[in-house]
């Protein structure tokens, strides 16, 4: 495997090459049926965390 | 971390806050509790799936650790008197916010567009604030 071809690979810290633009979705429902883990391992269903009231949802970048 | 600090303000708003990150739920109690975060509802979701669905963006090198990205982090350390903590999981996966309303409307979303693009507070609550009543 060539170096050019690994670098293609392996960008530093997976960073993207071009910019990427953010795309939210016009509603949740692509949200609500995937599973997340609380932290005891349980699955939790994201869409449980909306439907009796509104929920505020905070993606991490990193742990801090 | 100034979410947990405005928790009782998301709380009386009527709204229930989810923190969302990578890694196992092991690495999020570990920051859980190193962070005294009790009580704050964690979530992990290893394959970054969620992600994805919001739209989230991997950033590219100048936008995890261009100068102007590097300034506003260290404004922020300042300011909230935290240092970043260990990044786990795909290092150059940015995060957001989204407030959703029962029926799947997403009501507010602010997704980062650098590596020290987080909303202020006071905006998130506001939104969650008219979410809850409307």
């Amino acid at each position: 495997m060539s170096h050019a071809r690994v670098r293609r690979m392996s960008p530093f810290l997976g960073a993207s090459r071009g910019r990427q633009d953010a795309r939210p979705p016009e509603d949740a429902s692509g949200l609500a049926d995937l599973v997340v883990q609380d932290l005891d391992g349980s699955d939790v269903r994201l869409g449980s965390l909306w439907e009796d009231r509104p929920a505020v949802l905070v993606w991490l970048r990193h742990y801090g | 971390m100034q979410l947990h600090r405005d928790r009782s303000k998301f709380d009386a708003a009527g709204v229930r806050l989810a923190v969302i990150g990578q890694g196992s739920p092991d690495q999020a109690a570990h920051f859980r509790d190193s962070h005294r975060l009790d009580g704050l509802p964690i979530y992990v979701d290893t394959g970054r799936d969620s992600y994805k669905a919001a739209g989230a963006k991997i950033a590219t090198f100048s936008e995890l650790l261009g100068p102007r990205v590097v300034a506003k982090g260290a404004l922020a350390s300042r300011r909230d008197g935290v240092v970043q903590g260990r990044t786990i999981g795909h290092p150059a996966q940015l995060g957001g916010v989204m407030v959703v309303r029962p029926g799947n409307e997403i009501a507010y979303v602010h997704l980062a567009d650098d590596a020290g693009d987080n909303p202020p507070n006071d905006e998130v609550l506001q939104a969650a604030s008219e979410a809850a009543q409307g």
